[in-house]
């Protein structure tokens, strides 16, 4: 596949394409795709709403609109979010859920990835992360996971 | 305006109003005397005038104009549907079909005056009219009015018609040696308020003259029902030129035109308009038929009386002629418009109103406020107050479209059950939020329903009893304050608790020994239990066991309430009660710990100051003493899982709530005040959390949260 790939690199054949943003956590990066974002801010003051799960950050103000903002990294089981300059709150459009923010540590970039350069990854029950996640990319900065958002955003029964 | 972009719309509708018209006149045909095929034909051929007008195709609009001037002789009676009559119709049909398709291929609508048609049209009324003699004064005079209109009509132009007041007024006024105007005024297309700028000609003008009549009459003006174009008769002493510099001053008039009218054109009866081109002319219109009714000559008698009341404002100075049109339609002028932009209108009124809380903490915030910003500040605030009632106001239907299909339910049911019953209805013009109204049905369906079966007994019971035979449901609604209130009412049997009681034990709702601690209040309560029904025999009407559970379930998520009062053999009132508003509501804010938090001021009774010491224990439960009433205590931090930031020896802010008669202290650290709060959900992705009903966007851009009392209870 690898050498497959070094061929199309530059040929960029006229194939399905998928656009996605690249986020990090801790030391990873994840792709979310681009067609679920909304928008991208600045942390701001998030309001708590008690009596929910933890990974429930509570509530923000997007222009006059009340969106509830949750942590990837607790409910993926990761340390809990520290607040940095480039943390960031994506907003995400879902069908189902309607429109819920997911806290980042940083928005990297955009990349577009061909269809075939995605591979299926197989779910590991020993890795609690690969729950998360619908597929690997390969892109020029390395391999990005890409998140199932529908199972990150998904609610603990 | 360009309206161009509505041709599309204008053909579209234009068609269906012309398949429409064919059906009705069809059926017309076939039953003359039938008053509803009459109004929608009628209304079909209004539409159809309003379009045409609108888009500027002004044949097409005096051929419907003179149709629905014969429809509106058949509605009042004054004319019979007649075979040559269903004819004409026809062809007038066939014309604006034409008219139609002319103005498809080239969005013109040519040259046909049709005025063949448009003169048998007129001829059908005046023969209508002179057959009217039997009508009362007032519609004799109508249709001679009519009558005198109709040779005019086939200039294109409308004309002002007449009556034999008003010639005679006028024409003393001429001969008492003042001038008589023929004014036309033509709003801009792009004008909104039309009336208001109608009314400030109306007002120039008055300034040196007095207006006879106006076409369309005054009130019809005043309410917007015309065109681009309105007519005047004006009596003057003034020059033209003066009046109509007069007249042009007002904003947004696109045009005023006028000419001297002369003995004989009043005396003719119809005074034909002036043209926009024939500004200023001195010259009579030469299509201006020469008509000399007997009017003039007895006109002197009645004059003496009518100057006097021509002085008065204009409305009422031309009250008379919109009285005496009695065939003018008498259209509502409604828009209809789609609840999702009343929605959005409804949202930016919410962000407006986060702005203007956001510029009065702004200018307390920087503290140097001065009187002028405070000001208008205040005048922002009550503007915005105003905008939104009048918001609130256009989505607020009656509820009326809801309750008025019970009584035909009522009637079936009496025959399903075989009681006897009688449904009476009050308070349904009451308003509510339009979305409430649409979900109000099915609970208050429910509670008639129950009413009918399990409250009022059988006529042979209710002879026993010593009550009339026939049973008595009661629906009224009034508004109470913000809330609007509904109560279901029966003078049947009341709820029997015990029964209740043995059957919640018997279904293993509550145990024997909790029915025995029961009050009765709290025995109805469990009516509202999923699952539980007192029918002995489960009829198809109500006894199923879903019902008051839903509609208790039903009115909460309106965040209303439902309460039950009952009498044994006296019956039971269900008492409904629903806010005005869902959307913007009066709040306190209040702070605990670090934390704002939002209590409907709807719900919160009292504010008390508590000394620590007052505070006392009843099952291990904190309770204060209030005006003989023990409330318990709600310790909002410990609820909400907030640090209070309150020194334990320091006196207790509570917040004294009610629910129903049950009330409860909050414990809150500081009161911060009152606050108009734009409710918004929560999402249902946080939907766990069911001591906070939503969640609203502070005047800093801080979202705080609003508690739900009734959940806290």
């Amino acid at each position: 596949m690898s050498d497959v790939n070094g061929v199309l690199d530059d040929l960029r054949p006229i194939g399905e394409t998928t656009q996605f943003i690249v986020i990090r956590l801790g030391d990873e990066q994840y792709g979310i795709d681009i067609k679920y974002i909304d928008n991208i801010v600045r942390m701001t003051h998030i309001t708590r709403v008690p009596k929910v799960d933890d990974y429930l950050k509570g509530v923000i103000n997007l222009r006059g609109e009340v969106i509830p903002v949750m942590s990837i990294r607790i409910k993926m089981g990761l340390e809990p979010d520290v607040e940095t300059k480039s943390s960031r709150i994506i907003i995400l459009k879902l069908e189902q859920q309607g429109t819920i923010g997911v806290i980042v540590d940083e928005v990297k970039e955009v990349v577009t990835l061909e269809n075939e350069r995605i591979e299926k990854v197989a779910y590991d029950s020993k890795n609690e992360k690969s729950n998360f996640l619908c597929g690997v990319g390969k892109s020029d900065g390395g391999l990005i996971s890409l998140l199932d958002l529908n199972a990150v955003v998904l609610e603990n029964v | 305006m360009d309206v161009s972009q509505y041709l599309e719309i204008f053909l579209d509708e234009t068609n269906e109003h012309l398949q429409s018209l064919n059906t009705q006149i069809l059926a017309l045909e076939q039953d003359p005397e039938n008053m509803d095929t009459i109004n929608e034909i009628f209304r079909a051929a209004h539409s159809l005038k309003g379009m045409a007008g609108t888009m500027g195709y002004k044949r097409m609009q005096t051929l419907t104009h003179d149709m629905e001037n014969v429809f509106s002789e058949v509605r009042n009676g004054n004319i019979k549907v007649n075979a040559d009559m269903i004819d004409v119709l026809f062809q007038c049909l066939d014309a604006l079909e034409e008219y139609n398709t002319t103005i498809r291929e080239s969005s013109d609508e040519g040259t046909n005056d049709n005025s063949a048609l448009i003169k048998r049209l007129n001829d059908i009324m005046n023969g209508g009219s002179a057959g009217g003699e039997a009508a009362p004064a007032a519609k004799a005079e109508a249709s001679a009015a009519k009558a005198e209109e109709a040779p005019a009509a086939g200039g294109g132009f409308q004309s002002i018609k007449l009556n034999e007041n008003q010639q005679s007024v006028l024409t003393e006024a001429i001969k008492g040696g003042k001038k008589v105007y023929g004014l036309t005024v033509k709003v801009q297309e792009s004008c909104i308020l039309k009336a208001a700028r109608a009314f400030l000609v109306f007002k120039a003008i008055e300034e040196t003259s007095e207006i006879i009549v106006s076409d369309p009459p005054s009130q019809d003006i005043e309410d917007e029902k015309f065109d681009l174009t309105f007519s005047l008769i004006i009596v003057s002493e003034a020059e033209l030129g003066e009046i109509l510099t007069a007249a042009r001053g007002v904003s947004e008039i696109e045009d005023v035109s006028g000419n001297v009218l002369s003995l004989e054109d009043v005396s003719a009866g119809t005074v034909e308009e002036p043209s926009m081109a024939a500004e200023t002319t001195e010259a009579v219109p030469a299509e201006a038929p020469v008509e000399t009714p007997a009017a003039v000559e007895n006109a002197p008698e009645s004059a003496a009386a009518q100057p006097a009341a021509q002085s008065q404002a204009p409305a009422q100075a031309n009250a008379p002629a919109a009285k005496k049109a009695p065939n003018k339609p008498v259209v509502n002028r409604t828009v209809r418009v789609d609840i999702e932009k009343l929605d959005t209108l409804m949202n930016l009124v919410s962000e407006l109103i986060i702005a203007k809380n956001s510029l009065v903490s702004a200018s307390a915030m920087s503290g140097n406020s001065s009187q002028a910003v405070n000001e208008q500040i205040e005048y922002l605030e009550s503007v915005t107050t105003s905008l939104h009632e009048s918001v609130m106001k256009v989505r607020m239907v009656p509820i009326e479209s809801t309750v008025n299909k019970f009584p035909r339910m009522v009637r079936d049911l009496q025959k399903k059950l075989g009681k006897k019953m009688e449904l009476y209805m009050s308070g349904e013009e009451t308003e509510l939020d339009r979305t409430v109204v649409d979900q109000i049905g099915d609970p208050l369906m429910h509670l008639l329903r129950n009413s009918a079966d399990h409250g009022l007994e059988s006529a042979e019971v209710r002879k026993q009893r010593g009550k009339p035979e026939v049973g008595s449901i009661f629906l009224d609604a009034y508004q109470d304050g913000n809330n609007v209130v509904i109560e279901v009412r029966d003078d049947g049997n009341g709820i029997d608790t015990n029964a209740v009681k043995n059957k919640g034990i018997e279904r293993g709702v509550i145990t024997p020994e909790q029915g025995e601690a029961m009050s009765e209040k709290e025995i109805i309560g469990l009516l509202f239990n999923a699952g539980f029904s007192t029918a002995k025999v489960v009829s198809d009407v109500s006894g199923r066991g879903v019902g008051l559970d839903v509609v208790k379930s039903m009115i909460e998520s309106l965040s209303g309430e439902v309460e039950v009062k009952s009498k044994l053999g006296e019956g039971s009132t269900w008492t409904i009660r629903l806010p005005l508003t869902l959307a913007i509501i009066q709040a306190l804010m209040v702070e605990i710990g670090e934390e704002k938090y939002a209590i409907a001021l709807g719900s919160i009774q009292t504010i008390e100051d508590i000394p620590p010491e007052d505070v006392k224990l009843v099952q291990a439960k904190e309770v204060i003493q209030l005006r003989d009433l023990v409330i318990p205590l709600i310790r909002l931090n410990e609820i909400l899982d907030v640090p209070s930031k309150k020194n334990p020896e320091d006196n207790l802010v509570v917040v004294v709530v009610k629910k129903g008669d049950k009330m409860a202290g909050l414990v809150v650290d500081e009161l911060i005040g009152q606050q108009e709060i734009v409710i918004k959900s929560l999402g249902k992705y946080i939907s766990k959390c069911k001591i906070i009903s939503g969640a609203t966007v502070l005047g800093d851009g801080e979202v705080a949260l609003i508690l739900d009392a009734n959940a806290l209870i």
